[in-house]
């Protein structure tokens, strides 16, 4: 307890934890506070937009699903985000033939037929660089009575394998993509009422909060963490430590402890005030009192201790930089993949950076509630198991076993004194 | 004379010094075609990888110009010679946006030749957020005498453009992505003002 | 153009601590030897000399250059700080050759005279070698040759044997009274053999002032009648050493000769006044300027 206190008491004091701190609060009031966490107010009849929602029609998917299939093949341009980014796929033409096979296996349709849509199909020359193509517009593609909804999600998933992941037609994804519905004033009423009562308002906010916080809590605490790991060596002061009587175990934990609590405090800190603001905007409302700490906590942990213990285990091997470089890469991807997944509601089970940027559609959260469970629940114990992984490599360390791995020798870019 | 001088000092800094960074730099760009694809694109998709992904180089390349004497002792060394070290400095960061320049120019001739529809204005703005971003690098670890704190403050500035996007005005790295060039050269005076006013101010801070 | 430094009323501050108070010094060519504790101001006095600090105060000439015109100052001046250090990956030969560039040598000079001095301090061998695979004493000899690598009037050595086992520290020593054959060379240290082995003429600075300069001779001089020797009991020492500044010890077998600095003569049994040693003076010095010293040390 004492060793936590002092490693706490040092973490304050480091530039980094202020820096840190600061971001956080930069950040959050500005998206949180400034921007997202305003006062909902019910619908009103006669809006021309009432937004999309999620339905799960098998039907429809496999209907809407063909029909793009069918646009990008005639093209031969498949678009696909595999990490985020935009990239126009070109299949050769023994992939073209497997995937005309599955187009004629869905459909109930011949090559004949295919070509007999597409010449029917208008068709519009794009120009794209200096390279021209045509987009046939084919919105009616039938599907063939046999086809069942399982042995469609597997030909879709065999179609994605083709096109090298990351395309519309992953199975995962298949409902946010081919099954959006245009609301209805009902359903936006409907939607508008779960925040009031399925919600208790808090649940609402608490999702908005962890949105708007997970973001930067993927990635800031991977500098305090190195710092601090760095600063033992920088100050030379690793053998002093090593030749003290404490444990590994007890040595790396208690940083680790430290470090998640001291980052923790300023989220923390958020919550209290983003509860306060909901009870004196929605007083007399049935709010839950709990749920502002409990779902934020929950959702927000697991992205402070991974980047946390990244920042821990990278620095013990290589260097402070590389652990930086490690978790930017994984944070970047993170980001760009959750942006493809439209920013709400798709949580996957590996998901790192879980997005839910709406106040409503808690149904759409709800859909996935299991799998976000496994994946919060999954990043802790990783990120535990990557401390363990760090405590392993501390003791090696300091038997003489093993000295990090030196990527730039001896003097090496982080290792300097500054 | 002076100027052989230099010459020579300037390739022995690169050989020994940069080279590293020059490597980094150019398997950052090679890396590229794994995340995305650069041909066929349209305007506002080439501008993705222009804004996003390559002007990471701009941190890689610009941030370590003081890394060599981040050391102390080092620093009084050089110091005590006849060159002023500051000229050294800045020879390095000349040649740091030269190489930028040129593996930015070149990324965009590859995507040209992809036929992606890019222009000089696409390599003039990738050129700028590459640049900003170094200069903040550049700026933070020269004054803060720790090449760390500059790596910190290039990549923090980029993660806050994630999250506040246009709010962030002429400051704002992506506008290319949504079609504007405006700030674009704004950000090339900033980062210009900025790399220039680090060294009186690293010096002021010394003093 | 006289070839002596000149050093008139100089103040130096570091925020608001003054590290220089008034230093008024002339060294004149030949070694010269800066004799303090750590935390002196040697090595203040030292880097403001190598115009790697601003004096706040006063003047400073070297050669017939005051010390403002930095660019000359430092065409003329060689400096090697306390932890000498360069780019790790760098070997010996392109070491010099980087900072013989950097004092703007022509390169087939520059080529030349890193040979020459690679041979002077003995590290032919080990030209190809990468600089952090260098041993302390490797380190320290090619900072002297990068430091004389432009031929410099005057050579700066900032406690150059801190660090150094015996024989690399004679060796060090030989290197420094050859090269200060033709120039100036103003070292700095806190170990007094060093100074004796060296040099004619010494300076004792403490707290940033100068307490006493001139020649060896006469600071052994000024310490005449004030040094003792006594034989004691082991058991008395520690008496002993509360009461009395001790500067040496020896063991024999039951008793203990024992190196007294005293004004007046202590009252122990077998005490002779001895002839001085260099140290004992140094120690005679500070204490009598009011010095603390403590167990006879430093």
């Amino acid at each position: 307890m004492m060793l936590f206190c002092m490693e706490c008491k040092k973490i304050f004091s480091s530039l980094t934890y202020i820096l840190y701190s600061l971001l956080v609060i930069l950040m959050i009031v500005s998206q949180y506070f400034m921007e997202g966490g305003e006062k909902v107010y019910p619908p009103s009849q006669g809006d021309y937009d009432y937004g999309e929602k999620i339905v799960e029609d098998h039907d429809l998917i496999m209907s809407t699903a063909t029909d793009a299939l069918t646009v990008e093949f005639l093209s031969n341009r498949y678009v696909c985000y595999p990490f985020g980014f935009y990239k126009a796929v070109h299949l050769d033409n023994e992939e073209q033939a497997k995937i005309e096979k599955y187009i004629c296996e869905i459909t109930g349709l011949d090559s004949e037929g295919i070509a007999e849509k597409k010449k029917n199909a208008d068709v519009c020359y794009i120009t794209d660089g200096t390279h021209d193509y045509g987009e046939y517009a084919i919105r009616d593609m039938p599907i063939s009575v046999s086809m069942t909804y399982e042995r469609f999600t597997d030909i879709m998933d065999d179609v994605d394998d083709i096109l090298g992941g990351g395309s519309d037609y992953a199975v995962d994804g298949l409902v946010y993509k081919f099954s959006r519905v245009p609301m209805t004033y009902e359903d936006a009423v409907e939607d508008y009422n779960s925040i009031l009562t399925d919600d208790r308002v808090t649940n609402a906010y608490a999702r908005l909060f962890s949105d708007y916080a997970g973001i930067v809590l993927a990635i800031l605490p991977v500098f305090v963490a190195a710092a601090l790991t760095a600063a033992d060596r920088r100050r030379r002061m690793s053998e002093l430590i090593y030749s003290r009587r404490s444990s590994s175990l007890r040595i790396v934990f208690t940083r680790f402890l430290a470090l998640v609590t001291t980052m923790f405090i300023p989220v923390f800190v958020f919550m209290v005030i983003a509860l306060i603001q909901i009870l004196i905007r929605y007083n007399g409302a049935d709010i839950d009192m709990t749920a502002m700490f409990t779902l934020p906590t929950f959702w927000l942990l697991p992205n402070i201790m991974a980047a946390t213990a990244t920042g821990m285990l990278v620095t013990e091997i290589l260097s402070a930089g590389a652990a930086i470089l490690v978790q930017f890469v994984w944070w970047f991807m993170g980001l760009m993949a959750g942006g493809t997944a439209g920013l709400s509601g798709r949580i996957g089970k590996f998901t790192f950076i879980c997005r839910h940027n709406a106040l409503g559609n808690r149904s759409g959260f709800i859909m996935n509630w299991n799998n976000f469970v496994f994946n919060r629940v999954f990043y802790m114990v990783i990120s535990v198991a990557a401390v363990l992984f760090t405590v392993g490599i501390y003791e090696l360390k300091r038997g003489g076993s093993f000295n990090g791995i030196r990527l730039f020798g001896k003097g090496s870019i982080f290792r300097r004194k500054a | 004379m002076v100027s052989g001088c230099l010459a020579r000092v300037v390739y022995s800094d690169v050989k020994h010094n940069f080279l590293i960074h020059y490597i980094v730099a150019l398997c950052i760009l090679l890396a590229s075609p794994i995340f995305f694809s650069l041909s066929q694109l349209d305007s506002i998709l080439a501008a993705q990888p222009l804004e996003l992904y390559v002007p990471l180089i701009g941190v890689v390349l610009m941030t370590p110009v003081f890394l060599p004497e981040q050391n102390e002792s080092i620093y009084d060394i050089v110091r005590s010679k006849k060159i002023n070290h500051d000229i050294v400095c800045i020879l390095r960061l000349i040649c740091s946006v030269i190489v930028i320049l040129c593996m930015i120019g070149a990324y965009v001739l590859y995507m040209k030749n992809c036929n992606s529809q890019v222009t000089v204005r696409y390599f003039i703005g990738s050129s700028a957020t590459a640049l900003f971003l170094g200069a903040i690098g550049f700026a933070f670890a020269g004054i803060g005498r720790n090449v760390v704190v500059g790596y910190m403050a290039s990549v923090i500035y980029y993660i806050l453009n994630f999250s506040f996007g246009t709010k962030l005005g002429y400051f704002y790295l992506f506008s290319m992505m949504h079609g504007s060039f405006i700030e674009k050269k704004w950000l090339i005076l900033i980062a210009f003002c900025m790399a220039s006013a680090t060294f009186p101010v690293r010096r002021i801070i010394r003093n | 153009m006289d070839e002596k430094i000149v050093i008139k009323n100089v103040n130096k501050f570091y925020g608001k601590k003054q590290a220089l108070f008034d230093i008024d010094l002339t060294i004149e060519k030949g070694m010269f030897g800066l004799l303090g504790r750590n935390g002196a101001g040697k090595t203040t006095l030292m880097k403001t000399l190598a115009v790697l600090h601003k004096k706040k105060s006063g003047d400073i000439n070297i050669c017939g250059v005051p010390v403002e015109s930095a660019k000359e100052i430092r065409a003329m001046t060689g400096y090697l700080p306390q932890d000498f250090s360069m780019y790790p990956n760098m070997k010996c030969d392109e070491v010099l050759e980087y900072l013989g560039a950097l004092s703007c040598i022509p390169k087939a000079e520059c080529k030349k005279r890193v040979t020459s001095l690679l041979r002077k301090v003995n590290l032919i061998e080990h030209r190809h070698k990468k600089f952090k695979e260098l041993s302390g004493g490797m380190k320290r000899r090619l900072g002297i040759a990068q430091a004389l690598i432009h031929d410099p009037k005057v050579l700066i050595v900032d406690e150059p044997t801190a660090g150094l086992d015996p024989e690399e520290r004679i060796r060090f020593r030989n290197l420094l009274c050859e090269v200060a054959q033709e120039r100036i060379v103003l070292l700095s240290t806190h170990i007094v053999g060093d100074i004796e082995a060296t040099c004619e003429n010494i300076a004792i600075m403490d707290a940033g002032r100068i307490l006493w300069k001139g020649t060896v001779h006469e600071i052994l001089e000024n310490a005449r009648g004030h040094i003792y020797t006594a034989n004691v009991e082991k058991q008395f020492l520690p008496q002993i050493k509360k009461e009395y500044i001790v500067t040496g010890m020896l063991a024999q077998t039951d008793y203990v000769t024992v190196r007294i600095v005293s004004d007046t003569e202590p009252d122990l049994p077998n005490t002779v006044l001895t002839e001085p040693d260099l140290e004992g003076a140094y120690v005679y010095c500070l204490h009598s300027h009011g010095c603390d010293i403590v167990g006879g040390e430093e």
